[in-house]
């Protein structure tokens, strides 16, 4: 029986990042659609909860990105009722940026870069692998 | 020919991370290279050495200022220090994080002292980053 691809959203504004980031991704075998900042990422998590496309499987978010942060960004996407487990992967990494993003309703924290490691333990701790 | 490449970015990689200009973090980068993205890591690197050139430029513009804004001072700062973390420019990244401190302090001197040590570090690996990604491209073409 075919297991369906994990479907990940990644929002990231840097380009650098989205580079390193999908081939991680990409290595391990999963979809990958991107965002550039929060407010397209909300809306296309908008897009997939309205137009039965069926959730994404997982979030991983930065946090500085114009026009909508990755904070704003998990606040409204939980605002939605969206459970999909939401990751941030940020150069801010104090404990009170991980706290500001477990508050807003993410899962997770991971500190830039994402690497086959870190995703590997992302997937194993919520089910994906 | 994807073999050769690596062996020649291998060597040129291993004396950066022997003067600590590189940490293992490079080293994860080479290893996700395959043969489905084999220009995954020259344009990395191209990208570090791009967006590092303009932030440092911003960075210069921005403590020239009279009145110098330290918030957008960090954000460039910030940004800089994620991309050195990412392609493992283990120099850049510390003393990006040295430079963030300044900027909390509000330290307008301590931020230029710091800049002046950035660019040395940025413009080293910057500078070697080239040089193999010459000698990448000179490999490729021997090997046509």
């Amino acid at each position: 029986m075919d297991r369906r691809r994990i479907r990940v959203l990644l929002v990231e504004d840097e380009e650098i990042h989205r580079v390193v980031a999908r081939v991680v991704l990409r290595a391990a075998g999963v979809e990958v659609e991107e965002a550039e900042n929060g407010a397209e990422a909300v809306r296309h998590v908008r897009e997939r909860v309205t137009g039965g496309g069926g959730a994404y499987d997982l979030i991983l978010t930065d946090k500085q990105m114009p026009v909508m942060d990755g904070l704003e960004a998990t606040r409204q996407i939980r605002a939605m009722g969206v459970v999909t487990p939401i990751v941030a992967v940020s150069s801010d990494s104090l404990p009170s940026d991980v706290q500001a993003f477990i508050a807003a309703g993410a899962n997770d924290f991971a500190p830039k870069p994402l690497t086959k490691e870190k995703l590997g333990h992302i997937l194993a701790k919520f089910g994906l692998a | 020919m994807a073999a050769t490449m690596k062996l020649g970015t291998l060597g040129h990689a291993a004396s950066m991370l022997s003067t600590g200009l590189l940490d293992e973090q490079f080293q994860k980068l080479l290893l996700l290279q395959d043969g489905s993205d084999p220009n995954f890591v020259a344009e990395t690197i191209t990208l570090f050495c791009e967006d590092g050139e303009r932030t440092i430029g911003e960075l210069t513009k921005q403590l020239d200022k009279r009145c110098v804004n330290f918030d957008e001072v960090a954000a460039f700062v910030h940004k800089l220090e994620g991309g050195s973390a990412t392609v493992g420019a283990q120099r850049v990244k510390n003393t990006c994080i040295q430079f963030l401190e300044f900027c909390k302090e509000k330290s307008r001197d301590g931020c230029l002292k710091t800049l002046d040590t950035l660019r040395v570090v940025f413009y080293d690996v910057s500078g070697k980053f080239k040089a193999m990604l010459q000698l990448e491209q000179q490999q490729a073409e021997a090997t046509k």
